[in-house]
């Protein structure tokens, strides 16, 4: 036991003195973690949180135009702006010296055409039911447009929902226009408040369900993704130390001295892998207590912590010992420091942007998808988001356990047969 | 008559890749006691040797007995009573020497006491002490080298194995080393090592083998080989049987 206090005590001393290496492993994340989460969470709140800015240009010498403005209002979704003298020409530079994302603009025929309609169907229904004689009046009318403006940076799905949003309310008014016009026709004084009622009282809802398990949903956010995925990038970052730290100690004879000695390599690499796991604990400590409890104090969502604590505890384990399998494999490969140097970097952020670290999987292609499923870094996110999101259930744990248990054996075992090859254990 | 420590039969040794054999047919005996000089010019295989007597390479073939058990039945159990001093710096510049000590001392199986005290013990007569608790990587080449013989000897082992332990060294490193060595083996530590520096070996060793092309060349006791070739020296004695061509 003496023998591994020591070992693990040499690994301690050797890496308080490697100032780069815990840079890189504490100081590092923890900036990344607090710039990257603000950068996002601010982009999460302008989708999620924020109201569409949008300029409505109204032109409409009716009464519709109004009515679509009073409806886009009332439903909350808009930051709405008005300008009814703004000329069409003049839409564009409004739009980037005002700040603003998105803007419609309502033609001046937009209540004549859109009455014309509703007589044409109430007409065409009665005519159908044979109230009224049919008339030569045209079938198809000549409809004005709706023109949506947009900035060029938002995406296709943000603009696609404005223009959904500004379709359902065409909708709402066109129906409202034919029941009036139909129970006008039919003389019916009072029958579309009625009508309307009814339709109001009788709506089919739909309710929303988050499909997590755990008792308290939460929803996704900028925090819940990143602390846990800046930690388990933090823990793959001690690669640049273990790494450098195993190849110095064969290239300056420390383990041919050893293979001399009467104690096994393997009370070494024990060592080594002890300590190492230690620091990726710490690193997990620290970086969830300081995040969770200045989080709040800069606006940021606060950090809420997985309801089941042995599945949290268990796959910290994983991620860490997967952290410092990977450096083992990389230090046991590398022929010098700067190699080991330079691929364990490269590689840590490389599978980092592959495996969801900067921007979560979800929103990822398809194709990316796929390709995420390689890095060790993804099944360690993928584990701490069944536990963060979708409430820690054990069985959809299951998959991440497994595949990191492999991953970790099949670096020791590289390592193993590396060093064996080398004639080192 | 001195018990044989290390008898070598037939021992060969070819790199896996080579055609020629590193080492070919080499037979020696150690005594107890014994300084025993392995020397020969670059590439003779004095490195290969020495390697493999402390266990660090297998031979091809051959066997090498130490105490007249089988090398490789029985390495395990002689571990601890061996020492290896390598050619390169074998120990943690980023720690300090008592570090260093604390950490070999331990993978040698002795007790924090016993490293404590012989830690003091060797760092004094190598005159370390006052810089016990500083970082190797400040240190000269010549108080490195004294570091890493003091992490060799920690176990105060029965054999010591040296490769060029002086190489790099001023003077003064030189004759500490030198004259520590010979108080080891006045205590009864056998010790083998190589080495480049001739007039040292001759003033140093009792016993030697010249080897050159993983041969063989001479072996026995140093004034009596000295005295069979009517040599003054043991350059003169190295130059007619290894010639004076290049070995680069």
């Amino acid at each position: 036991m003496y023998k591994l206090w020591v070992a693990v005590k040499k690994e301690y001393h050797l890496l308080i003195h490697d100032k780069a290496g815990l840079i890189l492993m504490f100081a590092l994340p923890l900036l990344l973690v607090y710039i990257i989460t603000i950068i996002q969470d601010s982009a999460f709140r302008m989708v999620n949180e924020n109201n569409i800015s949008i300029l409505v240009v109204n032109k409409d010498e009716g009464e519709e135009g109004k009515n679509m403005i009073k409806l886009m209002k009332e439903s909350g979704f808009f930051d709405l702006r008005e300008d009814a003298s703004l000329e069409k020409r003049n839409i564009k530079k409004e739009l980037e010296e005002k700040d603003i994302l998105t803007s419609l603009w309502i033609s001046s025929d937009f209540s004549e055409k859109i009455i014309q309609k509703a007589n044409l169907v109430g007409s065409s229904m009665l005519t159908e039911l044979g109230l009224e004689s049919a008339s030569n009046s045209e079938k198809k009318l000549s409809m004005p447009q709706l023109e949506f403006y947009h900035d060029p940076v938002l995406q296709e799905n943000y603009c696609s929902s404005v223009m959904n949003i500004t379709e359902a309310f065409l909708k709402t008014i066109e129906g409202d226009l034919m029941i009036s016009e139909l129970c006008a026709q039919l003389d019916l004084k009072e029958a579309p408040v009625q009508i309307r009622n009814i339709l109001n009282d009788n709506q089919i809802a739909i309710k929303r369900f988050s499909t997590s398990s755990s008792e308290s949903e939460k929803l996704p956010n900028s925090t819940q993704h990143n602390v846990p995925a800046w930690t388990i990038f933090a823990m793959f970052f001690m690669v640049v130390s273990l790494g450098n730290n195993i190849v110095k100690e064969r290239l300056n004879g420390s383990f041919i001295r050893l293979k001399t000695m009467p104690s096994s390599f393997f009370l070494v690499l024990g060592s080594k892998m002890i300590l190492y796991m230690l620091v990726a604990v710490i690193q997990v400590i620290l970086i969830f207590s300081l995040t969770k409890i200045t989080f709040p104090f800069i606006g940021l969502p606060e950090l809420t912590m997985p309801g089941n604590t042995t599945g949290f505890i268990l796959i910290v384990i994983l991620s860490a010992l997967a952290a410092v399998s990977y450096a083992l494999l990389v230090g046991s490969m590398a022929r010098t420091v700067e190699q080991s140097h330079v691929f364990g970097a490269m590689s840590i952020i490389i599978f980092a942007a592959i495996g969801g670290v900067w921007v979560p999987d979800f929103i990822m292609p398809d194709f990316m998808k796929n390709l995420a499923l390689i890095s060790p870094l993804n099944w360690c996110l993928e584990g701490f988001y069944v536990l963060f999101l979708k409430g820690g259930d054990w069985s959809a744990l299951q998959p991440v356990v497994i595949g990191l248990s492999l991953f970790i054996f099949s670096c020791l075992a590289l390592s193993f047969l590396k060093l064996k090859n080398e004639k080192i254990v | 008559m001195q018990q044989n420590c290390i008898q070598i039969e037939n021992l060969s040794k070819r790199y896996s890749g080579s055609v020629t054999d590193c080492l070919s047919e080499i037979n020696l005996s150690i005594s107890s006691g014994d300084k025993f000089g392995i020397l020969g010019p670059n590439g003779a295989g004095k490195t290969t040797l020495i390697s493999i007597l402390c266990g660090v390479l297998e031979q091809t073939s051959g066997k090498v007995k130490y105490y007249d058990n089988d090398h490789a039945v029985n390495f395990n159990m002689i571990q601890s009573k061996i020492g290896f001093v390598p050619q390169e710096y074998a120990l943690y510049q980023e720690l300090t020497p008592l570090q260093n000590l604390e950490y070999f001392g331990a993978l040698y199986n002795l007790k924090k006491n016993k490293i404590a005290k012989e830690s003091r013990y060797i760092l004094d007569r190598l005159g370390l002490t006052s810089v016990a608790d500083k970082k190797i990587l400040s240190f000269s080449g010549g108080m490195k080298r004294r570091v890493n013989l003091a992490l060799g000897i920690i176990h105060q082992p029965s054999i010591l194995f040296l490769d060029e332990p002086t190489v790099g060294v001023d003077v003064q490193s030189k004759v500490a080393i030198l004259k520590f060595l010979n108080e080891l083996n006045e205590k009864g530590t056998t010790i083998i090592y190589t080495s480049h520096h001739l007039s040292e070996a001759e003033e140093f060793c009792n016993r030697i083998v010249l080897i050159d092309n993983g041969k063989v060349i001479i072996k026995g006791n140093l004034q009596n080989i000295m005295k069979d070739h009517k040599t003054e020296n043991l350059k003169e004695l190295f130059l007619e049987f290894t010639g004076e061509e290049y070995r680069d």
